[in-house]
């Protein structure tokens, strides 16, 4: 199976968000976020259109397949 | 309120009931026992209405769901395997306790698979699977 990357950690720093910003924005745990930076949890479909929501940016610009 | 003071709360109102409860246990008070409980019941909804913070969301939902599988997995065969052998082990003389405990654990893995057959029958039905 592909694994899925993100950029989510190079972005959030971009804009000088927080985990804690960025997970109230999303709507989840700050755990959930960390885990998501770390690629250690793949976010469902729905989480990941809201984050892309909350950069502004398109889905394959912050999740790529390896 | 923060999920930090949520989380001392939670603690406190656990305290609570188990004191509380040991307490009914060692009077032989039901009536404590249930009514602290229900106490604590009612507190940790309303504990946890008041936090603002994100509590469940689809990564708990995911742990969860794999923790419950995990679970099942592990705790129905070893009830039947244990059942198994208090009722055979225990053939001669039925009707003794060993026998009955055996009987008992082998109810309760069948209600295990029951319970897990009718959830499973309800997500498969809520997420459309016998469409296809």
């Amino acid at each position: 199976m592909a694994e899925i990357m993100n950029n989510i950690k190079i972005l959030r720093a971009g804009k000088g968000m927080t985990q804690e910003e960025l997970a109230e924005k999303a709507k989840v745990t700050r755990q959930t976020i960390i885990a998501i930076e770390k690629g250690k949890y793949v976010p469902s479909l729905e989480l990941a259109f809201k984050i892309c929501k909350v950069f502004d940016k398109k889905i394959e610009e912050i999740f790529k397949t390896i | 309120m923060s999920y930090k003071n949520f989380k001392v709360a939670r603690m406190l109102m656990a305290m609570f009931i188990a004191m509380t409860v040991s307490i009914a246990i060692s009077i032989e008070n039901v009536l404590l026992a249930v009514s602290a409980i229900g106490i604590g019941m009612i507190s940790m909804v309303l504990i946890k209405r008041s936090v603002k913070e994100v509590l469940v969301d689809e990564m708990v939902k995911t742990i969860a769901g794999k923790s419950a599988l995990m679970a099942y997995s592990i705790t129905v065969p070893v009830l039947a395997f244990l059942s198994l052998i208090l009722m055979f082990s225990n053939l001669s003389s039925r009707g003794s306790e060993m026998y009955n405990l055996g009987i008992t654990l082998s109810y309760v893995a069948l209600f295990n698979m029951a319970a897990y057959s009718l959830a499973y029958y309800y997500y498969q039905k809520k997420y459309g699977r016998d469409n296809e």
